[in-house]
């Protein structure tokens, strides 16, 4: 039945975003456990497991999203697993989080200056104490902006899960799509919805740049 | 026995000989001066000291422990033999204290109080009690390395090394870092630095080593190596960094 798009409908489509950011953040966790480990192996001193952790990165950045989606959604259906379009987001946007998370701490870790950890290794302390009392408190800051910027594009991202039929926001627009036929209010409405996620966490990624940038 | 034992060390980066064969013993309490042109192996050399460096040939012993050995535990060997760096290399994330206290409570475990009396006791050593809580920032340069210093000493070092730590500053800031190392002298403590103060050199070395093409060129009593170079390549040395 065609009806009108009502003040009920935003109402729905707002209350969508809670699954989009349920989504963001189930990823951005994931992502981080991924992009943590990626990170110290590409930094790492053994050789094959920094191939192995630029080996992932490559592939996951030659990838489009979409692809890594679907492989999960239903590639895995097809060898027996039954697979909840929950998971199925959940471990490929983690998957693709994880890259460029790792990318960014990698760059963040490799951008404190090779004379730090000589500092920190004349005084006796071993690899991991030098990364964790000397390298990482100094990267974490160098690094927050663009982590921030990044999950920014992972929120927008999260709309092409509406393609597996997991519920966020686009895909709500979609249903309402559907049953009023309005679609350029709609997505217009939902396009202005994502714009108010986003704008305050991109300015919060300019804040937090300048403040780094200042104190050095 | 030497405290510090170098024999025939060759250290190579590529195709680059970088320490060709050099072999120099440091006695308890020496206060030794490298010089030489940039490029002459003299920083390789110290770094090698402390195992910053890792050598193709020979052998360096630090108070009777092997270099290089798959049984050397360096992180010991670093407890015994501090090390000041041309750019201070403090921790910029950290207050001065911290930088300090840092090693004592992670490596040596130390307890938090007492480590704070270590740095206290340390800084005035290097004549800066008043800056325990400031960040490095807000040091001046001479005032940074002087933290350095302090750091290092933190450790209760046997051995200081000193690498061109004056060379980064502005003329007027060299003479404070240096007075600290003159009165680290005057408590006794082993120290090999490489400098380009000739007349601090002569001034506090107990021996000077001028190096040229990764060798120890010549050697010999402050005084009389910087006053009679028996060489042709120190004579000329000499010559440009004086006049």
């Amino acid at each position: 039945m065609i009806r009108e798009f009502a003040f009920i409908d935003l109402l729905y489509l707002i209350s969508a975003i809670r699954w989009t950011l349920l989504l963001s953040l189930a990823a951005f966790a994931g992502g981080s456990l991924i992009g943590l480990i990626v990170a110290v192996l590409r930094v790492s001193s053994v050789a094959p497991l920094r191939w192995l952790a630029a080996g992932y990165v490559q592939i996951v950045q030659g990838t489009p999203l979409l692809c890594i989606l679907f492989v999960f959604f239903f590639g895995l259906s097809i060898i027996g697993l039954p697979v909840h379009a929950w998971i199925a987001a959940t471990f490929a946007f983690s998957i693709y989080a994880g890259a460029f998370l790792g990318e960014i701490w990698r760059g963040a870790l490799q951008s404190i200056p090779k004379t730090q950890w000589e500092a920190g290794g004349a005084l006796g302390l071993s690899y991991t104490e030098q990364l964790r009392y000397v390298i990482v408190p100094q990267a974490v800051r160098v690094s927050i902006p663009p982590t921030v910027g990044f999950l920014v594009q992972l929120i927008k991202n999260t709309s092409l899960a509406a393609t597996i039929g997991f519920i966020e926001l686009t895909r709500e627009g979609q249903l309402t799509t559907a049953s009023t036929f309005q679609p350029f209010a709609v997505y217009c409405t939902v396009a202005v919805l994502y714009f108010l996620l986003c704008f305050p966490l991109t300015q919060l990624s300019r804040v937090l740049e300048r403040k780094y940038n200042v104190a050095g | 026995m030497s405290l510090v034992e170098i024999r025939n060390v060759t250290k190579r980066y590529g195709a680059l000989t970088v320490l060709d064969d050099v072999s120099l013993d440091v006695e308890q309490g020496e206060i030794i001066s490298i010089i030489g042109r940039s490029g002459s192996g003299k920083s390789t050399l110290l770094r090698c000291i402390n195992g910053l460096e890792q050598i193709q040939g020979g052998s360096i012993t630090v108070d009777g422990v092997r270099l290089g050995d798959p049984s050397t535990d360096l992180r010991k060997l670093r407890q015994q033999v501090g090390i000041v760096f041309q750019s201070y290399n403090l921790f910029p994330h950290l207050s001065v204290a911290r930088n300090i206290t840092l090693a004592p409570t992670v490596v040596k475990k130390t307890s938090d109080a007492e480590a704070r009396k270590i740095a206290q006791d340390v800084l005035r050593r290097v004549g800066l009690e008043e800056k325990i809580d400031a960040f490095p920032q807000q040091l001046s340069g001479g005032q940074q390395q002087r933290v350095a210093i302090a750091r290092s000493l933190a450790m209760h070092p046997k051995m200081m090394l000193f690498d061109e730590i004056t060379s980064a500053l502005d003329p007027e800031l060299t003479g404070e870092v240096l007075k600290v190392i003159e009165d680290m002298a005057r408590s006794g403590m082993t120290m090999a630095l490489v400098t380009h103060e000739m007349a601090f050199a002569r001034r506090i070395g107990t021996r000077v080593i001028f190096m040229h093409k990764g060798k120890i060129w010549e050697q010999g009593p402050a005084g009389e190596v910087l006053t009679n170079p028996k060489t042709n390549e120190l004579a000329t040395f000499l010559n440009a960094v004086l006049h």
